[in-house]
């Protein structure tokens, strides 16, 4: 008896020509031929009744579930309505069945890198360049997901090759590009392309955002505002300007006007709902208004917003897998029979600045690379990309870490060697390191979980552990919105977890392994930033330079959310905020008062008035 | 807990208990803990416990490392009987361990008011007393026991230490070869119808020393190898392998075996720890021939590449260790915990070179203090690895433990931070020490009071030119 269930993805069609489909038992293409009249009732449809194209669609892939035609039509019918799960899923069957198809696979990266899936959409990417590679778009769209995956050097020559392929310059390929260099720190150059970009098509709001955010984040307020006021002309509904703006009112401490512009937004002005970046970004700005309760409220609504719309949670079992192997690789016991990788000398050297989201590191790094000696290398994605080689590398039928058991056997003693090289060549590709740095830093939130491997690579490797109160932390990362750590920024309760999670594992590679690691705290660097910078050179090995303590006037552009900050000299604002949340927070509080304790931090209430800017440490 | 447990059986016997107690009393002491336990389940369980069953629930508790819990029932059988005078000598030694002197002595004093005639109840005071750093009270509670029990090994044990530690090194010596006599106290030691050496040259046939004790004592007592060497044709050595890299320093060892039974033929021996005696040591005449041991010189190279990469080179490099075997009898009083050496390592411009091992390693990784404190452990694999980084190090401070013995054999400077009562070896005064020149020494002034040591070795360290 046939299943007459529908598919939970929404598409409509039965879950047997859906979801569940055998694809094995699809009918060769000629045998379908007979359904073309169908096919093209539901084209002609498509224009003008959407759910006769619809019904039409689905009659054919109830007779052929595989038919090509109809699945892309349904796909760009589901998603236009909008039903993501369903599109999604009609896109990936697509791609299933024909692999080569350019139009499905490009389809699919885009909409992988939409939802923030940038490991998934690279390899369609990649898929689509190898379908066609002399397509601009393919090009395109290897830059665009190079460039979100913190290797814009690698991005830019795709959107380079993008625009030899076409025959004229492109409006839309030369503000990518401006984005990706923008990425790079390379302002100038990605300002001329702006200009390149907006004179080829100059009613492009997106564009003149990018641009306007460019100047924004190079305090050229009164240029970025001038772009916003172009933009918003041609866009006056357009919720990205519109948060650009409140945020650039934001960093001019203008607080009551940007909160007004977001505010105007939800009050239907704009739009109806505010979307999860607004909505964490108006919870900033009460913040520093000092109406706390008001804040939380909204950063409480961004991450429900931002659940409702990417339906991503914490990957509790994932994290605590992944966790658990590796305290079961990396003990005294099996590392003890390990190689270690050697020192290269005639390159420069990594310091891996390691830290939860949110505790500094971004502080750290644009102190340190104010050094003439240290170069800043950003968030380099790298040891997750050897994390994802590894096996390979080592012929290793087993998974990481396990796959490091292959360090074992006489023929890959010196593997390590080459994982090194590898990370060494990437920097080199990325350009990170000038002729007179002897070092770069590599600041990867969460590197951390990796440290075992880091000290298997880099045994020499300075490991500054940068350190925050564990409730600022968290509230912090609650405040904004980050894909790091198994989607952990989701809930408050899951960014406790996996901050504990972490520091557990920490612990566990502190103990069992012998490595060149600092803890510095965020607080120390405010009370005593003399004395904390010199302390990390001396730790690195550096001489003192002066030029450190104004890391604010570093020039160089910081891509993370601390962007802002890392521009102002050093101020104690954000040194325990958490006092002020503390009813707030109360549901972590069990998870974390043990490392509260541990790392030597109290709890306390807030006995001073809100916007105070002691720096006192409260150890 | 010697005291306790070796001397609660006979005690126990004496009680007029049930089959079920002295069941469980046999099993404790054949180390079948699990089994007394099950005994004891169902004695505890009745609505008025017999106050026996209390005792050795606690003795249990002792046995099983769960000190704190020891105390609370043998208190709460203390309460139930306060007439047996058994429970106070037992409870003191677990005061002793939990660092309750004044409790323990003042249940060794009610032991011996309540058995003036019970030479262990006098023993337990004197080593309450020498806990104390009451080193007179100590020697006259154990002659008090030895006039009681003239054999008694651990009486003989408590007058050799406080004799010892008062510098009375005649008298000391001879009492100190007592510990042979104690329980467990010949394991690893040839019979006694076997000729033991006498210090007198050997004719002919083979010495075999016998690397006694822990690996301090040996690094200490490995000095006398040349002296014993003059007066014997042929000089062997029966050594484990933990040891093995401090007694192979020794040219005149012509042979190294783990065992003694592994030497069939030998004309006398002699463990390493009964050689001052021997050489008639005295305070005065100490041999310091410093250094005696020195580090391979590969291992050196090794780890000084190694430290290049791991301590900055701009910093200073300091050793650090904290803690003892936990098995070691004293290990509560002279080992620390990490965090109690957060002034150390809040200082400026010093890089810690952790060579603890063990399970007081762990606590790194709970350390989040300002200096680099870098754990050298894991990568530690024998005392070679130990003694090259010990050459590597500008000074280590250390506990009393086998490394503050290796830097002082080795002529290498070193902080040792010492409990009030110290180990007989370290004696009662003074700031250095005659066994180890390049050691100073940091006492407590107190029982258990390490904050004012380690701010003198804080601030020793930050001086120019450290002592």
């Amino acid at each position: 008896m046939a299943d007459p269930s529908l598919c939970a993805c929404g598409s409509g069609l039965r879950r047997v020509r859906c979801c569940a489909l055998d694809l094995a038992t699809l009918s060769p293409r000629d045998a379908i031929a007979p359904l073309q009249t169908l096919m093209e009732q539901a084209e002609s449809a498509a224009d003008r009744d959407n759910a006769a194209a619809i019904a039409f669609c689905s009659q054919v892939l109830e007779l052929a579930p595989g038919h090509e035609q109809a699945l892309g039509l349904l796909y760009r019918l589901r998603k236009a309505e909008p039903r993501p799960a369903a599109a999604e899923a009609l896109i990936r069957r697509l791609v299933a069945i024909n692999p080569n198809s350019f139009w499905a696979t490009n389809e699919l990266a885009l909409l992988l890198l939409g939802k923030g899936r940038l490991g998934e959409a690279e390899l369609h990417a990649r898929n689509a360049v190898r379908i066609a590679p002399r397509n601009p778009q393919a090009h395109n769209l290897m830059g665009l997901i190079l460039t979100e995956g913190n290797r814009p050097q690698f991005g830019e020559f795709h959107y380079r090759r993008a625009l030899a392929l076409l025959e004229a310059p492109d409006a839309i390929l030369l503000a990518n590009l401006a984005g990706n260099l923008k990425a790079q720190g390379r302002m100038t150059e990605a300002r001329g392309c702006y200009r390149q970009s907006v004179a080829a098509k100059p009613n492009v709001p997106e564009t003149l955002l990018g641009w306007a955010r460019m100047e924004e984040a190079g305090r050229d307020f009164p240029a970025a505002l001038a772009l916003l006021d172009r933009a918003e002309i041609i866009a006056p509904d357009n919720p990205s300007v519109r948060l650009a703006r409140a945020v650039l009112y934001a960093r001019r401490s203008e607080f009551h006007t940007a909160l007004s512009v977001l505010d105007g937004m939800a009050q239907g002005q704009v739009g109806s709902l505010l979307g999860p970046t607004e909505l964490s970004e108006r919870g900033r700005l009460l913040d520093r208004m000092g109406r706390h309760e008001e804040a939380f409220a909204a950063f409480i609504a961004g991450k429900q917003r931002l659940r409702e719309l990417s339906g991503r949670t914490y990957l509790a079992d994932e994290a605590a897998s992944l966790a658990a192997s590796l305290k079961n690789f990396f003990t005294e016991r099996r590392l003890s029979g390990l190689p270690r990788a050697g020192v290269r000398s005639d390159v420069a050297q990594p310091i891996f600045i390691l830290g939860f989201p949110r505790s500094g590191t971004t502080l750290v790094e644009q102190t340190l690379s104010a050094h003439p000696e240290i170069a800043a290398g950003d968030e380099l994605p790298l040891i997750h990309d050897i994390v994802a080689i590894l096996p390979r590398l080592l012929a290793s039928p087993l998974t990481y870490p396990d796959a490091l058991a292959e360090l074992w056997m006489a023929d890959h003693r010196e593997d390590l060697d080459s994982l090194r090289d590898h990370y060494l060549a990437r920097v080199r590709q990325f350009g990170v390191a000038g002729p007179d740095a002897r070092w770069f830093t590599d600041k990867m939130p969460l590197n951390e979980m990796h440290l075992g491997l880091i000290g298997l690579l880099f045994p020499a490797a300075p490991l500054i552990h940068v350190l925050r109160h564990p409730l600022d932390v968290v509230l912090s990362v609650f405040s904004n919105h980050l894909t790091h750590g198994f989607y952990c920024a989701a809930e408050l309760e899951t960014i406790a977890t996996h901050y504990v999670l972490v520091m557990n594992l920490v612990r566990h590679y502190r103990v069992q392994m012998t490595l060149r690691y600092l803890p510095l705290r965020y607080e120390d660097l405010v009370a005593d930033q003399e004395g904390s910078v010199r302390l990390m050179l001396a730790f690195i090995g550096a001489p003192f330079d002066v030029r450190c303590l104004q890391f604010h006037e570093n020039r160089r552009y910081a891509r993370t959310a601390s962007y802002a900050q890392v521009t102002e000299a050093l101020y104690g604002r954000s040194c325990y905020r958490y006092r002020r949340y503390l009813k707030e927070l109360a549901p972590v509080l069990p998870i974390l008062a043990p490392w509260i304790e541990r790392l030597g931090y109290r709890i306390e209430q807030d006995a001073a008035p809100a916007g105070r800017s002691s720096a006192a440490r409260g150890k | 807990m010697s005291a306790a447990s070796t001397a609660s059986q006979p005690a126990v016997q004496r009680l007029p208990l049930p089959l079920a107690l002295d069941r469980v009393n046999r099993e404790i002491e054949a180390g079948k803990l699990d089994a007394a336990a099950a005994l004891l389940a169902s004695e505890l369980a009745a609505a008025s416990p017999h106050p026996h069953a209390v005792h050795l629930s606690g003795i249990l508790a002792w046995r099983r490392g769960n000190v704190a819990d020891a105390a609370a029932l043998m208190e709460r059988s203390i309460a139930l009987a306060p007439e047996i005078a058994l429970y106070p000598r037992n409870i003191c030694e677990v005061y002793r361990a939990l660092g309750r002197y004044n409790a323990a002595l003042h249940s060794a004093l009610r032991a011996v008011a309540m058995a003036r005639a019970d030479p262990l109840a006098h023993a337990n005071l004197a080593v309450v007393h020498y806990d104390r750093g009451e080193t007179a009270e100590a020697l006259a509670a154990a002659e008090r026991a030895i006039s009681l029990a003239p054999n008694l090994p651990m009486a003989h044990l408590g007058r050799a230490e406080a004799l010892l530690l008062a510098g009375d090194f005649a008298a000391g010596l001879e009492e100190y070869e007592y510990r042979l006599r104690v329980s467990g106290g010949r394991r690893d030691m040839p019979p006694e119808e076997t000729p033991a050496w006498n210090g007198q040259p050997l004719e002919s046939g083979t010495l075999l020393l016998i690397a006694d004790q822990g690996i301090g004592d040996v690094i200490q007592f490995s000095r006398y190898v040349p002296w014993a060497a003059a007066r014997a044709a042929r000089l062997v050595m029966a050594s484990g392998p933990e040891k093995r890299p401090i007694v192979a320093q020794f040219p005149e060892v012509s042979e190294i075996r783990p065992r003694w039974q592994d030497f069939p033929d030998f004309a006398a021996w002699c463990p390493l720890a009964g050689l001052p005696r021997l050489a008639a040591t005295r305070v005065d005449s100490i041999p310091a021939p410093v250094p005696y041991l020195r580090a391979d010189r590969s291992r050196i190279a090794r780890w000084e590449c190694r430290l290049a990469q791991l301590a900055p080179a701009g910093m200073r490099r300091i050793g650090l260790v904290w803690a003892g075997r936990p098995e070691h009898s004293s290990d509560r009083k002279r080992s620390l915990p990490l965090a109690a050496l957060a002034p150390l390592v809040a200082l400026r411009g010093l890089c810690f070179l952790s060579l603890q091992k063990g399970e007081a390693a762990g606590q790194i990784g709970e350390n989040f203090e300002r200096a680099p404190l870098i754990n050298l452990g894991p990568e530690i694999a024998d005392f070679d690895d130990t003694m090259a980084i010990l050459e590597c190090l500008e000074r280590t401070v250390t506990v009393d433990t086998a490394v503050a013995h290796l830097a002082g054999a080795m002529a290498k400077p070193a902080m040792l931070l010492l409990p009030h009562a110290p180990d007989w070896r370290w004696l009662r005064e003074g700031n250095d020490s005659p066994w180890y020149p390049t050691l100073s020494l940091f006492r407590q002034s107190a029982p258990g009071q390490w904050g004012p040591v380690i701010t003198d070795v804080a601030a020793a360290l930050a001086a120019p030119h450290p002592r």
